[in-house]
């Protein structure tokens, strides 16, 4: 018998006209490692509720077809009946955190299916410990970072035994090494406990190779389901940003062997020409923003100690570092949004920041209201502002939802709408605080294009970002900050190359720093052979 | 805890003898001082109502007699300030701080995850609503802080009125957001589908059984002062006087024991 079943399910939204599962059928078998990779709002997380019976009893809507967890048929089956079978674990680790301490939080759901109260306490702390996570115990769950929290979300599923995992992009609010170590934590549950899992994930690196299918999701549709190699070639045709990134320079290359991992890339990489070392890129010598010697405390932490970074006009600028390194505050202190302690900020004040949570940026009832906003408190003229707005609408993509309230937007739609709120005002330095999380490949491509595209204009760019693929293919120099101190300040982005922790995957594999690069030189090393 | 501050809010609106209304006032404050995390919201909240009761009240009121000030003639006002109703004001300030500020001691003092189950064995739904609450205040206090960061990253400022009411629809729509998905991962984790386990506590220790037996004896204090009219007092049409055995008692004793609370406790920082 099958762990999980779909049969010709197709579902929508109460309201919705366009199903969000089409006609999916598929089978999971106990045990395996399912990766479901798709564009945002593909129906990749619908798929994920609808396997534990959320979808629909909790979402409403109309289900047709069947899906059958462990046997049973969740249109007969609620939730809550269906949690002793399969866990669910969602994007969000702050909204699915329902206890105040970690210890409660695991017992949680063992208390809710009545499971005998002598064993809920061993049985939580086994949970704990299989998580690696027994050293939060007696944390409160408000303190927990967003990669503690996930891994308690994973012991708290793992404590209820049930035999499915479901794991809706887990890592998307996780910083890279937080992701790293929460997607070994789910193979090793898969590989030694047997827990058949099915993931739902935008960072694919790691995982392509590890799972046992892979399972193309498109417009509600499954497209491919079939071996990772397999799923490497159908989407090396027309979903290569689904690919970990080394996959994808090959494919770029035009390459019909794809290496799923850095070290299948290196195994293959015997005629590629090593990466040559360009002079170094000049920077401006009159940055539009820069941040002196400036020194911060936010609460307990020193969050800068003598940071001193600027930001040159005409360049995108990523600013790198662990949690924690003091890049928002660096950011905040450019955009003069707090106060420095010691220090000082010189140039231009007409910065824009867009912080981490797109969310923060909607305060209007709608889209075309809410770009208009800030021209409003700035007292630009009606006739100035409703033009400078239907510009800003176009130029992202939104003029389609200029009459929508901003919170009906995706999650994709409501970031280009927080960055459209703030780039209307014409900002001469740009701030987009960790603007890739939760977002798939393609829409990453499209916010690198969108920052080049700002960069040509003339305004300086930063990306304060984790995420060292996504400032590989989209930064021209790189700031690094470690313990509030800037590392390098505007470094060419060359160095990501050798880099040691800021070294993205195709870096590691080929030694050049974006896949335009590493496909390049691909390209020029079959060349040479074939001569 | 919860003893504690249900005993305090309870005595806050039953009683009436501004001595007692003062004391508990007292109590709640530092009840709340004493606990950990940040009061100022909640500070500003209680005091901002209770000094619009206190200034409001005189202009609404048409009792009391005796007059203090003759002001103008203003339709829909009484501008005849008498004792009296300052003093029903100043009252109904105290009520109002006293109560604001027991309902936040609560929020800040008490276990969520205690309340949660004890709420839960006897109303499942209500539990949900208390865990949401628990859970997502603090949140909430995140989300603020986010939303009036990226406002003024735009140009505007939470300090004017205007632009403090621009911030509160999406403060709650994102809270509702929020609560959603909290109640969908507490559905996905089994709540609501039948009798719930209890993971046994650890017994209780001595400082937990001084904090009970305090709460056990506010609980009787303000039973007392119910039963027996120790409470009472009245405003109009002439002040009474406040001071009486059970005003002075009751205060004392309110205070004794919201001091062995705050001894008790091992507060974390």
């Amino acid at each position: 018998m099958a762990a999980l079943s779909f049969m010709h399910v197709r579902y929508a939204y109460p309201g919705m006209s366009q199903p969000a599962l089409d006609g999916v059928t598929l089978d999971v078998e106990p045990g395996e490692l399912v990766l479901v990779v798709g564009e945002s709002g593909c129906g990749k997380s619908t798929l994920l509720r609808a396997a534990l019976g959320l979808v629909p009893h909790f979402h409403g809507g109309e289900l047709a077809g069947r899906v059958v967890v462990d046997g049973l048929d969740t249109r007969d089956h609620r939730p809550g009946e269906l949690a002793r079978h399969a866990g669910l674990v969602f994007q969000d680790p702050e909204s699915q955190l329902v206890a105040q301490r970690v210890r409660h939080e695991v017992a949680f759901g063992l208390e809710s299916i009545a499971h005998p109260p002598d064993t809920i306490a061993a049985r939580a702390q086994e949970a704990l410990m299989a998580a690696g996570a027994s050293h939060l115990t007696e944390r409160d769950t408000g303190t927990l970072s967003g990669g503690e929290g996930q891994r308690i979300a994973i012991a708290s599923v793992l404590a209820m035994g049930q035999p499915l995992l479901l794991l809706d992009e887990p890592t998307s609010q996780l910083d890279p090494v937080a992701a790293e170590e929460l997607l070994a934590l789910v193979t090793r549950i898969n590989r030694d406990r047997g827990v058949t899992v099915v993931l739902a994930e935008h960072r694919t690196g790691r995982l392509f190779a590890e799972a046992d299918r892979v399972v193309v999701m498109d417009a509600g549709r499954i497209a491919f389901d079939g071996t990772p190699p397999a799923a490497a070639r159908h989407l090396a045709g027309g979903g290569r940003w689904m690919l970990p990134p080394v996959a994808q320079a090959f494919a770029a290359a035009g390459r019909e062997e794809l290496p799923l991992t850095v070290r299948d890339a290196r195994r293959m990489l015997g005629d590629v020409p090593p990466a040559s070392q360009p002079p170094p890129e000049a920077h401006g010598t009159r940055p539009v923003v820069s941040v002196e010697k400036a020194h911060l405390r936010r609460g307990d932490t020193e969050a800068l100690r003598g940071a001193s970074a600027g930001f040159d006009p005409g360049t995108v600028t990523a600013v790198l570092g662990e949690n924690g390194a003091g890049k928002s505050s660096l950011a905040l202190a450019a955009a003069r949004l707090i106060e420095l302690d010691r220090g000082r900020v010189r140039g231009s004040t007409r910065a824009g920041y867009v912080s981490q949570n797109p969310s923060h940026h909607l305060l209007r009832e709608t889209v075309e209201d809410e770009v208009a906003y800030g021209l409003e408190r700035s007292g630009v003229a009606a006739p100035e502002r409703a033009a400078r707005t239907t510009a800003e609408l176009d130029r992202f993509g939104l003029a389609a939802f200029a009459g929508r309230h901003p919170r009906d937007l995706s999650s994709g739609e409501r970031q280009r709408l927080a960055v459209a709120t703030v780039t209307v005002m014409r900002p001469e330095l740009l701030l987009l605080d960790e603007p890739t999380r939760g977002m798939d490949g393609l829409r990453k491509l499209a916010l690198g294009e969108l920052a080049t595209a700002l960069a040509s204009e003339g305004t300086a760019v930063a990306l304060i970002t984790h995420d060292i693929d996504f400032a590989a293919e989209a930064a021209q120099a790189v700031t690094t900050m470690a313990h509030g101190r800037v590392l390098a300040d505007r470094a060419p982005r060359s160095g990501l190359a050798g880099g040691l922790f800021f070294a993205g995957q195709v870096a590691l594999a080929t030694g050049h720093v974006s896949v335009a690069e590493a496909a390049e030189a691909l390209r020029a090393g079959t060349e040479a052979t074939r001569v | 805890m919860m003893l504690v501050c249900s005993a305090l809010l309870v005595a806050a609106v039953a009683v009436d003898n501004p001595i007692l209304l003062g004391s508990i006032a007292a109590c709640a404050l530092a009840l709340l001082l004493a606990g950990p995390g940040s009061k100022r919201a909640y500070l500003i909240f209680a005091g901002t109502s209770a000094l619009l009761v206190f200034l409001i009240n005189p202009f609404v009121s048409v009792q009391g007699l005796t007059p203090i000030w003759h002001g103008p003639h203003i339709p829909l006002l009484d501008t005849e300030i008498t004792q009296e109703e300052l003093a029903f004001g100043a009252g109904a300030a105290l009520r109002i701080f006293a109560s604001a500020l027991a309902v936040a001691a609560f929020v800040r003092i008490a276990d969520g995850d205690l309340v949660l189950n004890g709420v839960s064995r006897v109303a499942p739904r209500s539990a949900m609503i208390v865990a949401l609450a628990a859970r997502l205040l603090p949140t909430l206090e995140r989300d603020a802080a986010g939303i009036a960061l990226a406002a003024r990253a735009r140009g505007a400022t939470a300090s004017g009125r205007r632009s403090a009411a621009d911030l509160v629809s999406p403060l709650v729509s994102l809270s509702l957001e929020r609560s959603l998905g909290l109640a969908e991962a507490m559905e996905a984790r089994g709540y609501g589908v039948g009798p719930r386990t209890r993971e046994p506590g650890p017994p209780a220790d001595g400082p937990e059984r001084v904090v009970t037996a305090a709460g056990v004896g506010l609980c009787l204090l303000t039973s007392w002062l119910l039963v027996f009219g120790g409470g009472n007092y009245l405003y109009y049409d002439l002040l009474g006087d406040p001071v009486t055995a059970a005003a002075i008692g009751g205060s004392a004793a309110f205070a004794a024991l919201t001091a062995i609370v705050i001894g008790a406790v091992r507060w974390p920082r």
